[in-house]
């Protein structure tokens, strides 16, 4: 039975010694108690002391705890506990005992100790099991005493016995004494580890943030979170994972090393997957303003499948707390640790210095990855700027949305002229091989700039992101298509150059920066821009080559052999010489008087020979100024002297595998004709104020009406000069050696500017033809050619009447009175040598002069005897 | 079962763990004061564990409109959260008579709040609304006092003790969840300043009450039947006159 100690104490007169010895005892207790500050120490000392005086086996301290009206161990003497090693210790050690039972509430309303005998209370219905448990190790009564403070009870002394005698009374009047110490001594244990606790915690934080202030990358918050961490007891593992840029997912950022497994492939498929955020797992930690503990096995039950869950369990990790990490409002992601209990201050804090530091990370990687953008774009915008074709484009962009953005191009639509339909400008063909659909069916599919989805693009500034899985519940076609790629998103933007809209691109990826895809998008309209104006300007040039050949033709057919008119014994000599030099590389030298139609048969020359598909190019040596003549000739570099303000390319390499055709050779200086030498003998050329030697291909063609080799003599022409250009001369005959050709001419000229000028000659009156055959045509075919021009001009009815031969002039008259004043012999004589001249000296045979005065060649001869004519004379 | 009543201190708290203790419960009393804060989430995982039913029944420290919304907000998010992870089958909320019909004052806005949390959680619950307790009728006086008079409106109004708002919840604690609403009163129906004029009366204090015709209630307008339920609601034993007694007793 419980015996109360009152009634005993109050019959017992203590003896004067026993007094003394309670006073020692509580004085030495007092002073050891003050010093307690362990947990221990205070079980250790309050054993030790007591037990210099009294028997028992071992004591212990319980704690009430209010919040459920039990009371658990707090302090406990391993070393004397009889019941250590029970089966049931840990048991006991952990438990909470209810208050709310007979024998804990006769502790409680005793005032003072109070003592039972194990053997009458253990198997009471509601009495705690430690009584029995130490009834079984021999105990065999307890003595308990409430601890309180301030009249609250706060926790219990238990001390045990296994003596029959049990407890003096001396020694209940000591506990007695000693409670309020030992309740004062316990308070401040439990203070005292409070205090520990928080220095401890605020150490580690201080310590954390230290750390955590000096991350930089990734890799210093993965050391410092992994310093940090590994101090926190019971740590089984942790993670932290990173909301993605998709804001729908997250994926390992930091993993325990620890606990790194690389050798086991589920494991590392976890650190690289990507977690739905909405799993019903993770969307509840980052909605939590608080660490949530979970238990693995009921969010197993409750159908949640993540595969980490799964992972966990199979690992063996029973609980799991999740702690959201944020930074303001924005959530970064999840800390999750292998833990069994939450230390919501320290947990906090933690997570408040993570999430800075990765905030912190996160605002230097996007500074970076803008950084690497705009290298990115630039490199592509090189790469376009380069580009001519299609072809080239569609290589490029291929090769940036692959390599780069792990994107694929769905298809580029452009505006037709018409400003209505779209048709398919560039596409992927391989993009719907699952769909089914190939690359005609993409190629023929032309749309309207009204079709849906294109209206909304090209409304928009930047683009559209349309998300596959949306479009889908909306019940899009095309979205039924998209979903074949696999990719999540169609980014599709407009196409703009300047105010102009080109088109559509429509891009399939998970996720593209926007800075990245209005780059990309800026950079392929111009390009497309400028594709579309070289194709342009390619078509100009087909065109413009086609015309330019059409009007080489047009100018063969207006200068060739044909063109030259007349078919006298003169000019079939000149045909003879042209059909022999004209397939070769020769120079040819032709001469002839002014307006004998040097140029045109230079160009028949050049039309007749294999050159004749570039364009002769002709110099007119005579009308240049002298210190222009190099330069036009020869060319000359940017300022190679004063007014040369560009580079400028000489007649002689524009006339490289073509033919050069030097108009009056003779004008040409003499410091220009060392040059031209120069050119002719090496093929070679230096421009003006030019290093390069320029090699050429050059047909040479030169005419003069001067006579050379007499300019050769007075020295104004180079005789070197001369003997090069004088390879193949060709003689041109003046037009009064031509009298059978003058009616052939006249009526070719007469249907030329009839044609030219709108009037109709019909016919040309005889005498016409006469009064020109009779004239002696200074200015030969030129003068013709003027004269008729005129006439036609000047005719009022379809027939040329009259045409307007020059008056005599003063010479003329002079030449006429002249004649007049002499006599028949001298006349005679005068006429002879003039005619002898024309006919370069040939007094018989064809063109001979007696022909052409109509005598015999004997007569001529005699009559030539007869009147003393010499060979000087008419070689003059 | 292992219950834990979140205010389990409080007024209504202590007598709820009482009730539940007696008849056999593992029941833990959660405040601040033994280490539970809704709040700040401290301590609140380790109480949940293995816990069955949750009963809320704390109440704001602050009565200021942005502050009682943050309170019930933060705590039954928080509590709620706790309770999904740790598997917890039952959560028993005591809100007021009338709440939904009274929007224009800020409590009953956090309250409904408070209420919704818990209906869209998918945590079986029963939410109990219980009308005024009479223990608040000296504190209404008060409130209502200008120049040593008593201006109170006639709204009607029918008070229950504490007592049996504590037996309602914990026999609902013990209860299935209704996934609902129950709705609980005083015996009987009174005009409000009627019932405080009773109050002080009986307590004789000398005030005299003075009805002022209007419809208040917490600085809000209201209508006459707001504060008391409008269909069928479990009615307290405790009338006025019994109460009254024990009060009285007790002092």
């Amino acid at each position: 039975m419980k015996k109360e100690n009152d009634q005993e104490t109050e019959l017992l007169v203590p003896s004067k010694t026993a007094l003394e010895q309670e006073r020692k005892i509580l004085l030495a207790l007092g002073t050891d108690i003050a010093r307690v500050r362990e947990k221990t120490d205070l079980i250790t000392l309050f054993s030790k002391r007591i037990r210099s005086f009294f028997y028992f086996t071992h004591t212990i301290v319980t704690l009430i705890e209010s919040k459920d009206e039990t009371y658990t161990p707090f302090l406990l003497d391993h070393e004397h506990s009889p019941i250590f090693g029970h089966n049931r210790y840990g048991e006991m050690v952990a438990a909470h005992f209810s208050l709310n039972e007979p024998f804990i509430q006769a502790v409680l309303q005793a005032d003072g100790p109070i003592s039972f005998l194990l053997e009458d209370i253990m198997d009471k219905p509601q009495s705690p099991a430690f009584l029995r448990v130490n009834y079984e190790r021999g105990v065999r009564e307890i003595l308990m005493t409430t601890l309180r403070n301030e009249e609250k009870p706060v926790g219990f002394i238990h001390i045990y016995t296994d003596r029959e005698d049990g407890f003096s009374d001396e020694f209940r009047s000591i506990i007695k004494g000693i409670t309020p110490q030992l309740a004062s001594a316990v308070a401040n244990i439990i203070k005292n580890e409070e205090i520990l606790n928080k220095e401890k915690e605020k150490s580690f934080l201080l310590d954390f943030s230290r750390d955590i202030s000096a991350v930089r990358t990734k890799e210093d918050l993965a050391f410092a979170v992994n310093t940090g961490l590994s101090k926190l007891n019971a740590l089984r593992g942790y993670v932290i994972r990173k909301i993605n840029e998709d804001g729908e997912s997250l994926s390992t950022y930091i993993y325990d090393p620890g606990i790194a497994n690389f050798d086991d492939p589920e494991w590392v498929a976890l650190t690289t997957a990507r977690f739905p955020l909405n799993d019903g797992l993770q969307s509840r930690v980052l909605e939590s303003y608080i660490p949530l503990l979970f238990s693995v096995e009921r969010e197993v039950q409750r159908g949640i499948t993540s595969s980490y869950l799964h992972y966990w369990k199979k690992v063996g990790y029973k609980t799991m707390v999740g702690i959201r990490l944020h930074y303001g409002i924005t959530n970064l992601g999840i800390l999750w640790l292998g833990i069994e209990e939450i230390n919501i201050q320290l947990l906090q804090g933690i997570c408040f210095q993570i999430s800075v530091a990765m905030a912190n990370i996160m605002a230097n990687e996007q500074v970076e990855k803008t950084q690497q953008e705009q290298a990115f774009l630039l490199d592509f915008s090189n790469d376009i700027a380069q580009l001519k074709t299609k072809a080239d484009l569609e290589t490029a962009i291929f090769k940036v949305l692959g390599n780069a953005l792990h994107s694929k191009l769905s298809m580029i639509r452009l505006i037709a002229d018409d400003g209505v339909t779209m048709p398919a400008y560039m596409f992927d063909n391989t993009l719907f091989v699952k769909a089914g659909i190939t690359f005609d069916q993409m190629a023929n599919s032309v749309i309207t700039i009204d079709e849906p989805y294109t209206a909304q693009v090209l409304a928009s500034q930047d683009g559209v992101v349309f998300n596959i899985e949306e479009e889908l519940k909306g019940g899009s076609a095309y979205a039924k298509l998209w979903e074949t790629t696999g990719l999540k998103n169609v980014y599709a933007l407009p196409l703009r150059a300047g105010n102009k809209v080109l088109g559509t691109i429509w891009l399939h990826s998970d996720w593209l920066s926007q800075l990245v895809l209005r780059g990309i998008c800026a950079q392929i309209s111009v390009a497309i821009a400028n594709i579309q104006a070289n194709e342009k300007l390619l078509a100009y040039k087909k065109q413009l080559e086609v015309e330019n050949d059409y009007l080489k033709e047009q100018i063969k057919t207006i200068y060739n052999f044909s063109e030259i008119v007349g078919t006298g014994e003169a000019m079939q000599e000149v045909y003879r010489l042209m059909s022999i030099v004209a397939p070769t590389n020769s120079t040819v030298l032709v001469l002839g008087e002014t307006g004998t139609g040097k140029e045109l048969i230079a160009r028949a020359l050049h039309n007749a020979s294999p050159r004749k598909d570039k364009l002769m190019v002709k110099v007119n040596c005579a009308a240049l100024p002298t210190n222009l003549i190099e330069s036009e000739l020869f060319g000359h570099e940017r300022g190679a002297f004063t007014g040369a303000l560009d580079r400028r390319i000489g007649k002689f390499e524009l006339a490289n595998h073509s033919t050069l055709f030097l108009d009056e050779i003779g004008e040409l200086p003499l410091e220009a004709q060392s040059k031209l030498l120069r050119v002719i003998q090496e093929r070679e050329l230096e421009r003006l104020g030019g290093k390069q030697t320029i090699k050429v291909d050059v047909r040479l063609i030169a005419a003069t009406n001067r006579n050379l080799e007499e300019e050769v003599k007075a020295g104004r022409f180079r005789a070197d000069l001369y003997f090069r250009l004088n390879v193949f001369p060709v003689n041109l005959p003046p037009l009064r050696d031509r009298q059978e050709d003058i009616e052939p001419l006249i009526h070719f000229f007469v249907d030329k500017f009839s044609k030219n000028t709108g009037r109709k000659i019909r016919k040309v009156s005889p005498k016409v033809i006469q009064q020109l055959r009779s004239y002696s045509w200074p200015g030969n075919v030129r003068e013709l050619e003027h004269l008729i021009e005129r006439s036609v001009l000047l005719s009022t009815d379809g027939v040329l009447q009259d045409v307007f031969i020059p008056k005599q002039t003063a010479t003329d008259k002079q030449d006429l009175s002249f004649i007049l004043n002499r006599t028949l012999e001298e006349v005679e004589r005068g006429y002879i040598v003039e005619v002898l001249k024309r006919c370069a000296g040939k007094i018989s045979g064809p063109g001979g002069a007696a022909e052409l005065l109509d005598v015999p060649g004997n007569t001529l001869h005699s009559k030539m005897k007869k009147l003393g004519i010499t060979k000087a004379e008419y070689f003059a | 079962m292992k219950i834990v009543v979140i205010g389990g201190t409080g007024l209504i708290g202590s007598k709820v763990v009482a009730h539940l203790r007696q008849w056999g419960h593992q029941v833990i009393a959660a405040s601040p004061n033994t280490g539970v804060n809704t709040i700040t989430g401290e301590g609140l995982a380790e109480a949940m564990k293995d816990t069955d039913v949750v009963v809320d029944l704390a109440n704001s420290p602050s009565f200021e409109d942005k502050a009682v919304m943050e309170f019930f907000q933060t705590a039954g998010h928080n509590l709620l959260a706790a309770e999904i992870n740790a598997g917890v089958k039952h959560h028993v909320a005591l809100s007021i008579v009338g709440t939904d019909e009274m929007q224009n004052i800020g409590y009953m806005r956090a309250k409904l709040v408070q209420e919704d949390l818990i209906k869209k959680s998918g945590v079986p619950y029963t939410i109990v609304r219980s009308t005024q307790f009479m223990e608040f009728l000296g504190g209404i006086a008060g409130e209502a006092t200008r120049d040593n008079e008593v201006h109170l409106s006639a709204v009607q109004f029918q008070p229950i003790a504490a007592n049996d708002v504590a037996m309602f919840v914990a026999k609902a604690v013990v209860e299935k969840p209704l996934n609902g609403i129950m709705e609980i009163a005083g015996p009987e129906r009174f005009k409000m300043y009627e019932i405080v004029e009773r109050y002080l009366k009986a307590i004789n204090d000398p005030r005299p009450v003075i009805p002022n015709g209007a419809s208040r209630y917490f600085g809000g307008d209201i209508n006459d039947g707001s504060l008391v339920p409008a269909g069928k609601a479990s009615l307290g034993e405790l009338n006025f006159e019994k109460w009254i007694a024990s009060q009285l007793v007790k002092a």
